[in-house]
């Protein structure tokens, strides 16, 4: 079921598009922006261009993946667990409800530094610093979609003879979905996130490193270059995430006018 | 045979402190067809939970088939006065529910879906149907696992008159030559009387009593087609209105009890 895309819609997108970077293009050659501190879309166009063609982005690249995957993967199981152990049980959840508010407020990036100090320069210490965001995100969603269930689901369940198990599996985990999604679409962004701040605050690889170099010599043009890879392995992630969440929830009714921000 | 249901002396007090029901006492037995009737907000529900062991007893004991119900009733089957129907699964996976988790065979859903008319229906999703075609299936669901003892909120009261006059006949047919027991609520007494062996009559809450209990003697098999033109039906309509009618002017404010009583 592909979405055709109004034609308006892309037109306008197009446009916004087209006056942003030509305005910056155009600022850049006119001398309105100095393009040593703004650089130019050509430029960044050009050195992207390089870097694939030489290749070497791609293993910079390819660990920013890993570390975003790993922290996205170990999180989101993690949060799932949890927010349907302690979404089930009143006593365990009033238990750590407290602990994980508490551990929730801690800003992550006071604690990259301390997992460089555990977990070393190399991609471990990233995927901590990833499984720290992701795993809040989906654990709060997980919980509320759980907690939400319709009560009259779970009693006609039952009566028709489910166990703890098969509630979880076919009333639960099913209701809780829409949510869960939810909190995966955000979370593919934020583990590409804590990645980069990851390897910006101390690595050897990474587009975290890249930027981070680019930017110890003044080389805004880098900078953008690493950006422009970062923002389209996103969009590849997330339509991804999209993809398998419709096929999931393809028994929900059609929402009659889907907003696509 | 011990009884189906037996409430010995069962009230009920919710959490809020509210009083639906005090000291209600009947019994169904085996393979009777058993109605409650009674204003809105009287208790049925909350007596038909009880049946269930979806609630337990504030006072008084519940005992089903010889035994008194700690925890859910296993051997009976509940049509929700609420929608029930899992949005994620079809119609066909939704009658089958029951069998398959008790991993029993799925053929018998089909054949459930074929007689409450749904068969055409069987890939479509419930927000695909009207109202009255998923009770049509929450019925099925609930017929598929062929329970002792079938409980019914209200089942038929988002149907139309042709297709309710339907339902109610096949209900009747497939409850007597299987032998179920049914408990059966309903606001419509015509419908309890047209259904039942007999009907019970509860008071206006708070404190809901029974203070009626009605035997119908009308023969079976029972064509429901005719039935309500014949005279024994309305003798027996106007002995049951009389006593109903007083708790339906209670219960639209003919005293100031109706209010919720937290305590
Ligand atoms: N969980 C609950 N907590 C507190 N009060 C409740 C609860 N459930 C029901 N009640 C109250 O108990 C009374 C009986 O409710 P019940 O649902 O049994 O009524 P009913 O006879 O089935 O009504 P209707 O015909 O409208 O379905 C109502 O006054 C209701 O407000
Ligand atoms: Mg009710």
């Amino acid at each position: 079921m592909a979405r055709s895309l109004n034609p308006r819609v892309l037109a306008g997108r197009i446009a916004v598009a087209s006056v942003f970077l030509g305005g910056w293009e155009a600022g850049a050659r006119f001398g309105w922006l100095d393009p040593f501190f703004f650089s130019r879309p050509s430029a960044v166009v050009a050195r992207v261009w390089l870097q694939l063609s030489q290749g070497t982005v791609w293993p910079h690249l390819g660990v920013t993946v890993v570390e975003a995957a790993l922290s996205f993967l170990l999180g989101s199981v993690a949060g799932i667990a949890a927010g349907f152990v302690l979404g089930r049980s009143r006593l365990l959840g009033d238990i750590f409800g407290p602990y994980i508010q508490i551990a929730n407020s801690l800003p992550r990036v006071v604690l990259a530094p301390i997992f460089l100090l555990w977990f070393g320069l190399g991609i471990w210490s990233k995927v901590a610093l990833g499984v720290t965001v992701v795993f809040f995100i989906v654990f709060f969603n997980t919980l509320k979609g759980v907690r939400e269930v319709n009560p009259v689901l779970l009693d006609n369940a039952r009566m028709l003879g489910a166990s703890e198990r098969q509630l979880v599996r076919h009333v639960l985990l099913p209701s809780a979905l829409a949510w869960i999604f939810s909190s995966l679409e955000i979370s593919v962004g934020m583990s590409i996130i804590a990645a980069v701040v990851g390897e910006y605050l101390g690595s050897t690889q990474g587009i975290g490193y890249l930027i981070a170099q680019a930017e110890g010599v003044f080389d805004t043009t880098g900078v953008f270059a690493g950006m422009v890879f970062l923002a389209a392995f996103v969009l590849i992630v997330a339509a991804a995430v999209g993809r398998v969440e419709r096929r999931l929830l393809h028994w929900r009714p059609r929402p009659a006018e889907a907003s696509n921000v | 045979m011990p009884a189906a249901l037996q409430f010995s002396s069962v009230s009920k007090r919710y959490d809020s402190g509210y009083e639906a029901i005090e000291r209600i006492s009947f019994t169904v037995a085996a393979r009777r067809f058993v109605s409650i009737v009674g204003p809105s907000g009287c208790g049925k529900s909350t007596v038909l939970n009880l049946a269930a062991g979806l609630l337990s007893a504030s006072a008084g004991e519940v005992e089903s088939f010889g035994e008194p119900l700690a925890g859910l009733n296993r051997r009976a089957a509940y049509l929700f006065q609420q929608d029930a129907l899992l949005p994620w699964k079809s119609v066909l996976e939704n009658a089958q529910l029951g069998l398959e988790l008790r991993g029993m065979a799925h053929d018998a859903a089909h054949d459930w879906l074929r007689r409450v008319g749904l068969q055409a229906f069987a890939t479509r999703y419930p927000h695909e149907l009207s109202g009255g075609m998923r009770k049509r299936v929450a019925l099925a669901q609930c017929l598929a696992v062929q329970p002792d003892l079938l409980l019914m909120d209200e089942p038929f009261s988002a149907l139309d008159i042709h297709t309710r006059l339907r339902m109610e006949q096949e209900l009747l047919d497939w409850v007597g030559a299987a032998g179920t027991t049914v408990l059966f609520i309903t606001h419509d007494l015509e419908e309890a009387i047209a259904l039942s062996d007999e009907v019970l009559v509860l008071s206006a809450g708070p404190r809901s009593h029974l203070v009626g209990r009605y035997e119908i003697d009308l023969p079976r098999p029972r064509p429901l087609l005719d039935l309500k033109t014949e005279p024994r039906f309305a003798e027996i309509y106007k002995s049951i209105w009389h006593d109903l009618r007083g708790e339906v002017v209670k219960a639209l404010g003919g005293d100031h009890q109706g209010g919720p009583a937290h305590g």
